[in-house]
């Protein structure tokens, strides 16, 4: 299947321990995160994470539910960049 | 003045177990968690002292699957938090609601590589649905309450709170919460009304409707209602390992299970089926055979509460994440009643032709198959069935007649061999009225086997069941049909081992260890079984005496689970010998 990277989108709780389980689940399929920005929101118990990962489209949906799934992860999104 | 409850976090933790309505509590102790243990003998709650850390996980693990509440388990740092990895991964694998304590290094020496210091939180986070790490003893009620709530809600699993030492020991007045809120996590969502109506017009419409029963109906409790759907329109049930027990296999629309070693019956049936309907499954690969080729002719409605599971593996016209209980009782008022009676007649015809079946191999030699046919007689098919893992466990898939849901334990996504003793046991503690029964083969009951002396002990009536055939008998079957007969390191008898795996010198037992003699050192009375006519008798005898007994039985060591779908394949490609 064709791989593209694109760019997650993910709202989380600011805890500790977050960003490590966010990028476990990707890490832990095999795939690699080519760019990774963390930072605050206006709401200082909200961080906003920005992950390009190079992967198909399936395997992005998959991993977009399984970040949903987790327990500390608010919101999640995805585009394409091509 | 307000009153204040100020106490220690180790006193804080034992009253937050009891306020979430613990009743017995699996473990081992360790110098991280003396705090804890010193409160145990006056807690509200009965401690379980195990002889292995991962013994003790999977005997929460089979609390759990028996009662339906959540098994807990406290363990030391280090070694003891690492010895319970696989027991995560198993409930973690099949949903199972678990909650484990570890005791961590004083939050000062975390990172200092501190004696029996294991970074738990990193370790634990791939086989887990979540964990805590516990930074002050004001945490820990709050902490306590969330893990309950996660581990129960959603698709259940295991959840991890690590606890340093000096958060044990500091003091803290901060209550257990009545309502826990979680800011991220809200797992439920009920079905909408279009999918409902979908869900019951793709239900009217169908000619060869099947159900595919998973282990979210048993979660769910929804047993009832799957039977309710399958009576009012005759729809034919088939389950998945995890599934066995949510439908009676001796209504006349049970296909029992369906996968690799399911009856030919349940995998032709979901082949020619033109509407499949999952409920709490995950169509495991072990299931699906050769993806692209699966339930071709059907429509496939998807009901489970994990949305991750919905389009995973197979693609379904209508996927519902909802509890499944919720689902089907608004469903089953919109079906029509029906009866498919060319469809029942081919099923039928199908399961006349192709029941799962034996054939003795040597004469005055017990088949594997025997064993599970007796406990089903000796036991009314009433008993609590637990297996380890291996050809046994399918073999007591196949030959026991399930009928009663979270009465058949198994370790289904991860296949875990050494599960069966102490899950067993955890079962018993669970329903300490009810008959257990642990089917192991020889190589999965030398892994917890240490764990028999907790049985005897409490005095449990579980029998163990060892079925010997002298190797690790599903490696060896797929050496045998697969990789040329070259039987490495499956071989447990000194006789057939390969000329590398020799042994020096002869032996005068060929089975070793003596499992008897085993049983009897744990305290267990203890039997071996090599003819057929005497094991009726001894089985019977067994799970009748509500003593922790064993019973070795010597069996045909060449026998191989058939059917068999080859992994990957598709259901034409069965095997049957």
């Amino acid at each position: 299947m064709k791989e593209e990277i694109y760019r997650l989108n993910c709202y989380v709780e600011n805890r500790p321990g977050v960003l490590a389980r966010i990028v476990g689940l990707i890490s832990g399929r095999g795939y690699n995160i080519q760019t990774l920005n963390v930072g605050p929101t206006e709401d200082g118990s909200v961080s906003r994470m920005r992950i390009d990962v190079l992967a198909s489209s399936k395997v992005i949906e998959q991993v977009i539910l399984q970040l949903r799934n987790q327990v500390n992860v608010i919101e999640v999104t995805s585009r394409r960049r091509g | 003045m307000k009153k204040t409850n100020m106490r220690t976090g180790a006193q804080a933790l034992v009253d937050s177990l009891e306020k979430a309505g613990v009743e017995v509590l699996f473990g081992y102790p360790g110098g991280a968690v003396l705090d804890i243990f010193n409160l145990l003998p006056d807690a509200g709650f009965q401690f379980v002292l195990g002889r292995h850390e991962q013994g003790s996980a999977h005997m929460a693990d089979g609390y759990a699957r028996s009662s339906g509440r959540p098994g807990v388990c406290l363990v030391t740092s280090g070694p003891g938090a690492t010895n319970t990895i696989t027991g995560l991964a198993t409930a973690n694998m099949d949903g199972v609601p678990m909650v484990l304590i570890t005791g961590q290094v004083p939050l000062s020496q975390i990172g200092t590589d501190a004696f029996q210091e294991a970074d738990m939180n990193g370790i634990c986070r791939a086989v887990t649905k979540h964990s805590f790490l516990v930074k002050s003893a004001d945490e820990i009620p709050e902490t306590v309450a969330q893990a309950f709530y996660i581990a129960t809600h959603g698709k259940p699993g295991p959840v991890v709170i690590d606890i340093p030492k000096n958060c044990q020991q500091a003091l803290t007045d901060a209550e257990y919460p009545e309502r826990v809120s979680l800011r991220a996590y809200h797992p439920e969502s009920p079905a909408t009304t279009a999918q409902i109506n979908k869900f019951a017009k793709l239900v009217n419409e169908s000619v060869r409707p099947v159900i595919y029963a998973g282990g979210g109906v048993i979660a769910s409790g929804a047993s009832r209602d799957v039977a309710n759907l399958a009576h009012k329109a005759q729809i034919p049930v088939a389950t998945t390992l995890m599934g066995l027990g949510s439908f009676d296999e001796h209504d006349r629309l049970s296909l029992r299970m369906a996968g690799m070693h399911g009856t030919p019956a349940a995998n032709w049936a979901i082949d020619e089926a033109d509407l499949v309907i999952a409920l709490g499954t995950r169509f495991s690969d072990r299931v699906t055979g050769k993806l692209s080729a699966y339930a071709k002719k059907a429509k496939i409605i998807h009901v489970d509460c994990d949305a991750a599971s919905i389009e995973k593996n197979v693609g379904v016209d209508l996927g519902i994440v909802a509890d499944i209980k919720d689902v089907l009782t608004t469903v089953n008022s919109r079906i029509r009643k029906a009866t498919h009676p060319e469809w029942m007649k081919k099923i039928d015809g199908w399961k006349k032709s192709h029941p799962v079946s034996w054939k003795p191999m040597h004469k005055g030699v017990i088949m594997p198959q025997q064993v599970i046919e007796a406990v089903d007689r000796a036991t009314g098919g009433r008993a609590v069935v637990v297996t380890d893992v291996g050809q046994h466990q399918m073999w007591a898939t196949q030959f026991f007649r399930h009928n009663l849901p979270r009465h058949f334990l198994s370790s289904g996504g991860m296949g875990t061999m050494g599960f069966g003793i102490p899950a067993a046991i955890g079962a018993a503690f669970a329903r300490p009225d009810h008959q257990t029964v642990a089917i192991c083969g020889d190589g999965g009951a030398q892994m917890t086997f240490e764990e028999i002396v907790v049985a005897v002990e409490h005095k449990l009536p579980v029998t163990f069941i060892v079925i010997n055939n002298g190797c690790l008998g599903m490696v060896r079957q797929w050496q045998q049909l697969f990789y040329s007969k070259r039987y490495s390191g499956s071989i447990l008898t000194v006789r057939g081992r390969l000329a590398n795996e020799r042994l020096k010198q002869d032996l005068k037992y060929d089975y070793l260890p003596d499992i008897v003699k085993l049983a009897e050192a744990h305290g267990a009375k203890a039997v071996r079984v090599i003819d057929p006519a005497k094991l009726d008798a001894a089985v019977k005898k067994a799970v009748t005496s509500g003593e922790t007994s064993l019973i070795e039985v010597i069996v045909e060591p060449r026998a191989n689970v058939y059917p068999m779908i080859p992994a990957g394949k598709h259901v034409s490609e069965m095997l049957f010998k």
